[in-house]
Formats: C-alpha cells, sequence, structure tokens
C-alpha cells in the first residue's frame, strides 16, 4: 500500500498526516518554536516513528505553510489554501464553503465538489482578524487556549472592544480587568469581535451550505457559536480542525502520485 | 499691577500636560507627566506641581481650561475643550503661518487644517495602533531600544528596512526576523520610522498639504521620524521646542481669550469653584 504525507508548518504549531487508502493512518502536532525547518524535521521523524515507517516508505510528501522554501524534504510544495480546500472536502464532501482561523490570519474559502477553490476573501493584514487577538488577550487574562471557548460561553455581557486592533484591545482588556469584569465576558467579547471580522469576510465572498470551520480557531466553541449565530447556520466541525491543512496535503501528495 | 494668570490642562492617553500663561500670553510654567492609569487623581497633582513652579496659588488662576482625552476628570476646570480646537490654537502661537499641523500621540493620530489660528477641518485615526505612538512603543523593546533612543538611532543608518506588516503584532514578529537575518538595527529602525510617517502622511494628504506643516505630539520628539515625515511630505516642516504642550498651551491662551472677552462686554465670566481634588467617579457621572 502507497503511502502519503502531508506537513503543515504553522505560526503556533506544526502538524502532520500520513494517509494510506484514502485514510488517516497517523497525525502528529507539535510546537512550531521558532526554528521552522528544526520543528519539520522533528515532525517527519516522529510521525514516521508512530507507523514504523522509513522517509522512503512514502511515496510523495507535500508540505504547506510558513516558511516552506526552508525545509530540506517533500516532493511539492502547495498554498495553504488550496490544501485546507482539499482537507475539508475530504473530511466532508458536501461542504461548498470552509471558514479558516488560523494564529495569524482568517480566510473564507468556496470550495467545488472536487475540493477546488472557487473563490476566497482573506483576512491577513490585521492581528485582530486572527487568533492572534485571542492569544494576546488569553495571556493578559492569564487562562489557557483551550479554556477560552467554554469560559467565554458563560458570559452573558461580553465587553465591546472599540477599536478593532489588537494592541489597543490589548489595553482596553487590562483596562477592563481593572473594572472587575469577568473574564468570561471580555473572552466572550473577543470572540465576537473575531466573529464578526470572519462573517464579514463570509459576506464578501457569499455563503454556501454546507459550511465548515478548521484551523487552531475552530478549537473554540465559543467563537463557533458566535460566528454560526452571525450566519445563522450550523457549522460542520472537525474532529480535529487543525489538522485540515496537513490532510489537504496529504490529499495533494496523492494526486501528485497518480 | 496684578497679573492674571490662565491654565490650560491637557490629559492625554500617555502623558498628563499642564501650561500657566499670564495676559501677555508669556509661559509661567509648564509641567509633562505621565498620566498612568489614575488619572482622576493625578490632574490636581500636576496642577500643583505647576503652581508651585510659578510661585502661584490656585486662587491666582483666572480660568482653567481642560482638554485631551481625559479632560472631565479636571474637577477645577472652567470649562472643557476639545483638544483639536485646542491644538489649533496652541500650534498657531508657536507658527502663525501655519496652514496644516501633524500630531502623533500615544493613542492617535491626526492631522488639522488650520487658518488664522482656527481648526477649518482635520482627519483623524485611532482604530489601528500601527500609525500611533504605540506601534514605536511596542517595537522599540523589541529592538531592545527605549523609545526616547530611536531617532538618533535611526539617523545613523545607511538605508532603511522595508517593514510589510501594516499591524504593530505582525510588525513585531517582522522586526524579529529582520533581526535574525542580520539587517543592521538602525536600518530597521529607519525602516519603521518610514512605515508611520508614510501612514499618518497619507492620512494627512486627504486634507490639502499647505505650508507651513507644524509637527506635534509625543512623536514629534523623534527626529527621525520628522525627517521621514518631511520626505513622505515633500516639505519643510517645523516642530516646537516642546512638541507635547501645544494642547494646554492652546488651552490656556483660549481661556485667556474667553475672559478678556467677556470682560470687553461687561459680562461676568462663567466659572466654577476651583476645587483642587480628586475627581471622583460622581463627577464623570455628572
Amino acid at each position: 500500500m502507497a503511502r502519503y504525507m502531508g506537513v503543515d508548518i504553522g505560526s503556533v504549531t506544526t502538524k502532520g498526516v500520513i494517509t494510506g487508502n484514502g485514510k488517516i493512518e497517523a497525525f502528529l502536532i507539535i510546537p512550531s518554536g521558532s526554528n521552522y525547518r528544526a520543528a519539520a524535521e522533528k515532525l517527519r521523524e516522529e510521525l514516521l516513528a508512530k507507523v514504523g515507517l522509513q522517509p522512503e516508505d512514502i511515496a510523495c510528501v507535500v508540505v504547506t505553510g510558513h516558511g516552506t522554501d526552508r525545509i530540506p524534504f517533500g516532493n511539492k510544495t502547495v498554498a495553504d489554501m488550496r490544501c485546507c480546500a482539499r482537507g475539508i472536502n475530504r473530511l466532508f464532501p458536501e461542504a461548498r464553503t470552509v471558514i479558516d482561523v488560523q494564529g495569524q490570519s482568517s480566510q473564507v474559502i468556496r470550495v467545488g465538489e472536487k475540493g477546488q477553490i472557487i473563490s476566497f476573501a482573506v483576512s491577513e493584514k490585521c492581528a485582530s482578524g486572527s487568533g492572534r487577538f485571542l492569544e494576546i488577550i488569553a495571556n493578559v487574562l492569564q487562562i489557557k487556549l483551550d479554556e477560552v471557548g467554554p469560559l467565554s460561553l458563560e458570559s452573558e455581557n461580553p465587553v465591546v472592544f472599540t477599536t478593532g486592533c489588537a494592541v489597543f484591545g490589548e489595553s482596553e482588556a487590562i483596562s477592563r480587568v481593572a473594572e472587575g469584569i469577568p473574564k468570561e465576558d471580555i473572552l466572550a467579547g473577543v470572540n465576537k469581535a473575531l466573529a464578526d471580522k470572519i462573517s464579514a469576510l463570509a459576506g464578501r465572498v457569499g455563503l454556501e451550505e454546507q459550511c465548515a470551520i478548521s484551523g487552531g480557531g475552530a478549537l473554540n466553541t465559543g467563537l463557533i457559536k458566535r460566528v454560526e449565530d452571525n450566519l445563522g447556520i450550523k457549522l460542520e466541525v472537525p474532529d480535529r480542525p487543525q489538522l485540515v491543512n496537513a490532510l489537504g496535503a496529504a490529499v495533494m501528495a496523492e494526486e501528485k502520485s497518480k | 499691577m496684578i497679573r492674571i494668570y490662565f491654565a490650560g490642562v491637557d490629559i492625554g492617553s500617555t502623558m498628563t500636560k499642564v501650561v500657566i500663561a499670564d495676559e501677555g500670553e508669556k509661559v509661567v510654567s509648564r509641567v509633562i507627566s505621565h498620566t498612568g492609569a489614575e488619572h482622576r487623581r493625578l490632574a490636581n497633582r500636576v496642577m500643583e506641581e505647576a503652581l508651585k513652579q510659578a510661585g502661584l496659588s490656585i486662587d491666582d488662576i483666572s480660568y482653567v481650561i481642560a482638554t485631551g482625552y481625559g479632560r472631565i476628570n479636571v474637577p477645577f476646570a472652567d470649562k472643557q475643550v476639545t483638544e483639536l480646537t485646542c491644538h489649533a490654537r496652541g500650534v498657531y502661537q508657536f507658527r502663525q503661518g501655519v496652514r496644516l499641523a501633524i500630531d502623533i500621540g500615544g493613542q492617535d493620530s491626526k492631522a488639522l487644517k488650520i487658518k488664522d489660528g482656527k481648526l477649518i477641518d482635520f482627519v483623524m485615526s485611532d482604530k489601528c495602533a500601527a500609525g500611533t505612538g504605540r506601534f514605536l512603543e511596542v517595537l522599540a523593546p523589541t529592538l531592545g531600544l527605549r523609545v526616547e533612543e530611536l531617532g538618533e538611532t535611526s539617523l545613523r543608518a545607511t538605508r532603511k528596512v522595508k517593514i510589510s506588516s501594516t499591524c504593530t503584532v505582525f510588525g513585531q514578529q517582522e522586526v524579529i526576523s529582520l533581526l535574525s537575518d542580520g539587517e543592521p538595527l538602525e536600518d530597521i529602525v529607519a525602516g519603521l520610522h518610514d512605515a508611520i510617517a508614510s501612514r499618518v502622511a497619507s492620512m494627512a494628504r486627504k486634507l490639502k498639504i499647505e505650508p507651513d506643516v507644524v509637527f506635534t505630539g509625543g512623536v514629534a520628539k523623534n527626529s527621525g521620524v520628522a525627517k521621514a515625515l518631511g520626505k513622505n511630505l515633500g516639505c519643510e516642516i517645523f516642530i516646537p521646542d516642546e512638541p507635547l504642550l501645544s494642547g494646554a498651551l492652546g488651552a490656556a491662551l483660549l481661556g485667556k481669550e474667553t475672559v478678556m472677552k467677556a470682560l470687553e462686554r461687561g459680562e461676568p465670566v462663567k466659572r466654577s469653584e476651583h476645587r483642587l481634588e480628586e475627581a471622583t467617579f460622581f463627577d464623570q457621572v455628572e
């Protein structure tokens, strides 16, 4: 059986998937750290070890994400948005739109029947349109990222962030803490601000159901709820949404080998 | 002859400024202090300091105008006036030929079109940190520098590194990778100065760029940004000795004009009680 590998180097974590017969055989998520090349090499080694394979057992490797030109292995580099579309298509063949919320950008992609990109809109110029905004505020509140979703869902009075800037938002969050505003209201406010930006992006591409969500941002249940309320739809959420691009890269690797 | 005095109190996001001027428009006292989180308590402390410097008491002050974003927290003020109006008056005092004033503060930036000391039009940006002093405040420590050192550092640059991020947060990451790529510190700083200058210049271009151009606000103390702004606007720019004080100075002078106008008409001056005490939350509610 031929095996394929997809590697996705993100700003926060590096992800890898090995597929065989169209199924996921192994996956791994490790921190990217400051050296993407070292992270990518470590990921490949550990991922292969998980299934007891050697590099030559993999028919094709596709790499996507940040700094891919510095990665010494891989048969091909593919843009992350194409991988996202392919990955979501493998998981949810009926999905026609995917909302991808990453550490440094967000994008809404219209996906065709074969997982090809029909159109897209990206927010990558401003930290407040990405998961980075959440990281900054979670850090102010000394909250772990995986607690953000459940905590924010407890809020009934989301704080309003007035500027749409992550730097000013950080100051606003500090002021709200000083005023004694509960942290769940502040987190719900960030989720609302981020969901509003994402909804505006979705408005630009035009939303077509079904709609799925991917990327690290899709681990945040509070954000998902806000986006669903804004758009008036139900989102398909993968079990491991941060793996979608790596899976898509593996799907690309399968296609390259045909 | 009894001399009379006027005070302007400008509470900005980063700095609180007080100017006391006499009826001859001579500045007799000026104080600049960090605003910090407790600016409700600060205004009276800074005012006391300014009075002490001039050897005056609060009863010697005929009129107090408060301005800046914290202007509601000055319980001893007779009147609140927006910073734009005060600014226009302050820069006019420095340079009567001023037609355009550019102010880059800690939390916003603005361009004012001015004629004969009066505000005609303005544009401002306070929704994004990248066009404000905050951009430099965030990035200076990343470069291992204090904000005060940026100007001089950039003047040693042989070229400027292009900064592609338009966001302060992403700019921080970009600067880290530029440093690790071995780009010289001074060339990166020059690039940052050009980034903020070009952003503010393109905002100012919504008004007509007409000389004289005066540059004020805390960022005007940075000679590198001043140079970059001149280049971006394509004209000479003038900077007051103390570019932080134009709002407070304008407030003091507008106070004088308010009193003089009332005296000329023989009308009483509407004044509040000059209580030199801390503002409370109730002052804000009122």
